[in-house]
């Protein structure tokens, strides 16, 4: 990790009130020095017992066919080899495929948001729609999936109410019903999409270009399509190498949206790895294999995980709070 | 370019098109603004509706408003919001409590195997709550502990102190060396600088980790889905799916319900977006 601890300030201090005062400082640096285990005691505790052990736990298991509370038996790579060929798996990791490319091609309407917003030259004005255009930020998740839920219900669905009473009942659906048209109809929820993250990450770039390149350019006669390909994005450069590495492991754990609108269905449509995992387990009773799928999904967080570590190890001037 | 440069000195034309597309953007915005929120709007105003007024005025606001929507809805949701904030509480005390202490051990106190440890504590940030899912689960029902409140609680407190600590940590390290230095000379024990010193200057970041716990414990939802049971333990976000079964048809009520389930975030939201905005932005996996 690319952790710089100032360890300069404590030893010269130390020295210095050695010095003054040698027979106070000496046997109390010692002391300290024990205290610091014990005062990291309860973490390293509650993290080994509930975090570590788990984490580990898990891969071990997912050699074994694993019998929680009963006889498991150690069964090699088994578990993988059934992987690999589990259809369903596969199809699964096709779906996330699709929410990710629509994940990422749906940040042009925060994109666009954010050059509006930038565009205001009012600070108060700024300020007003910008909260406003994040407040579904603050609902909680499943109330956000519940209403989603009602909007496509097919009867009294709000979409289906709205195009029957301009006279276009032809396009009513059965949004969620229908295995064409279900994984659409998730990835629209949310829509605008910009109450998240990439909105926010737009905005504080382009907030933070400053104001004499904007300046230079309108002298220059550049137009604001102009600006917006030749300036604005350029300087996102590594927001958006950020944002996409952190949408890949968001995707990865995509779940529980799917599970209370359509459960994975209907006829598997909308089955994503996570869903598929939980299935196994917890309908299943297949632990080990369902282990073995836990573990997969971490071991491609991992990789992903470590990319961003290594993209913002090279680079010191994104403006999400580095350590 | 030329043309711009030439075009320049004559200013009244360019005003007027600024102010033009200084309307354009405004209506634009609120045009953005407004599709984002009219879901929430559209369950606002039929909150407030009977079946009848929603059949009849299915768009419109319709009066009179009926409150007792919210009473009915309230008397279903109060148990299960009564666990979130019981759950957010005792969380909030312990990740607090856990990750003061680490962090003002990590970032004053030198020691064999500090770094090690740090190390161990940020490598758990790459580790995705649902990988490890299975096994806690396991595990929390070898302690036999499934269906009850600690359950919720103590997977939350582990790892809330993992962000918790790192925030401390880099917090800590940032109030100068010369404010304790001079504690120690007026003869101030580790305990008291911990207590007078460290405590009052942190309360942003406790704030901070505080609203992320909160944030956390109204958002989890597969956890507690799998782990209680027992109704009367559900937190409000899987308690808000039974709440729907309960509610059937009768969309006023279940739409207050919702309401009512979202407005302690709302309220954080609105009175201290910007810790709200720092603890989204900081709170995602990798962006440390």
């Amino acid at each position: 990790m690319a952790v710089q601890t100032p360890d300069r300030v404590v030893p010269d201090t130390v020295a210095i009130l050695a010095d003054t005062n040698p027979p106070r400082r000496r046997p109390s640096r010692r002391r300290i020095s024990w205290g610091a285990y014990i005062g990291l005691a309860p973490l390293a505790i509650m993290l080994g017992v509930f975090c570590y052990y788990p984490a580990a736990s898990g891969i071990f298991h997912s050699f074994w066919n694993w019998n929680p509370g009963g006889e498991s038996t150690f069964i090699g790579f088994d578990n993988y080899a059934t992987m690999m060929t589990d259809q369903l798996w596969w199809e699964s990791f096709k779906n996330l495929g699709i929410i990710f490319v629509f994940g990422v091609v749906s940040w042009v309407i925060p994109l666009a948001a954010a050059e509006l917003l930038i565009s205001l030259r009012s600070e108060r004005a700024q300020f007003v729609y910008r909260t406003l255009l994040i407040v579904p930020m603050a609902f909680p998740g499943v109330v956000t999936a519940l209403i989603w839920s009602f909007l496509y219900q097919p009867n009294d669905g709000v979409i289906n109410t709205f195009l029957s009473s301009v006279g276009l009942d032809a396009l009513a659906q059965n949004w969620l019903g229908d295995p064409h048209l279900a994984l659409l109809s998730l990835l629209f929820i949310g829509f605008p999409f910009i109450a998240g993250l990439p909105f926010l990450m737009f905005y504080s770039t382009l907030q933070n270009i400053p104001k004499e390149i904007f300046e230079a350019c309108s002298l220059d006669g550049v137009n604001r399509m102009q600006r917006l390909f030749l300036i604005d994005l350029p300087l996102m450069g590594r927001q958006v190498q950020l944002l996409l590495v952190l949408v890949i492991i968001e995707t990865l754990q995509y779940g529980f949206v799917a599970y209370i609108l359509t459960n994975g269905g209907p006829d598997n449509a909308t089955t994503v790895p996570v869903l598929r995992m939980l299935n196994e387990a917890f309908s299943g009773g297949n632990w080990g294999y369902a282990a073995a799928l836990s573990t997969t999904l971490f071991v491609l967080t991992v990789v992903f995980s470590t990319i961003v570590a290594v993209a913002k190890r090279r680079d010191s001037t994104t403006n999400v709070k580095g350590m | 370019m030329s043309a711009a440069t030439i075009e320049a000195p004559t200013r009244a034309p360019r005003v007027r098109k600024h102010r033009r597309s200084g309307a354009a953007i405004h209506i634009a915005l609120i045009a953005i603004v407004a599709v984002g929120l009219l879901p929430y709007l559209f369950v606002l105003t039929t909150s407030v509706k009977t079946n009848e007024q929603f059949a009849t005025s299915y768009w419109a606001p319709s009066f009179p408003l009926h409150f007792e929507n919210y009473t009915t809805a309230w008397n279903q949701i109060a148990p299960f919001m009564a666990v979130s904030i019981v759950v957010a509480v005792i969380s909030i005390v312990g990740i607090v409590a856990l990750s003061l202490l680490s962090g003002f051990v990590f970032a004053r106190f030198q020691f064999p195997g500090r770094r090690f440890f740090f190390t161990m504590v940020i490598a758990l940030l790459m580790v995705p709550g649902i990988a490890s899912l299975i096994p806690l689960f396991v595990m929390m029902r070898d302690l036999d502990l499934l269906n009850t409140l600690w359950v919720l609680i103590i997977p939350r407190v582990a790892g809330g102190a993992i962000l918790g600590t790192i925030l401390m940590k880099t917090f800590i390290e940032g109030i100068p060396q010369e404010l304790f230095d001079a504690a120690r000379v007026d003869g101030a024990g580790t305990g008291r600088l911990f207590r007078s010193i460290m405590l009052p200057l942190s309360l942003p970041v406790v704030g901070t980790v505080s609203l992320l716990t909160v944030i956390g414990v109204w958002n989890d939802f597969f956890w507690p889905l799998l782990t209680v049971t027992d109704n009367a333990l559900k937190p409000v976000s899987v308690g808000l799916l039974f709440f729907r079964g309960q509610a059937g048809t009768d969309y006023g009520a279940m739409f207050a319900g919702y309401m009512i389930a979202s407005l302690p975030l709302l309220l954080l939201f609105l009175f201290l977006s910007k810790y709200f905005l720092a603890g989204i932005q900081g709170g995602l996996p990798g962006s440390h």
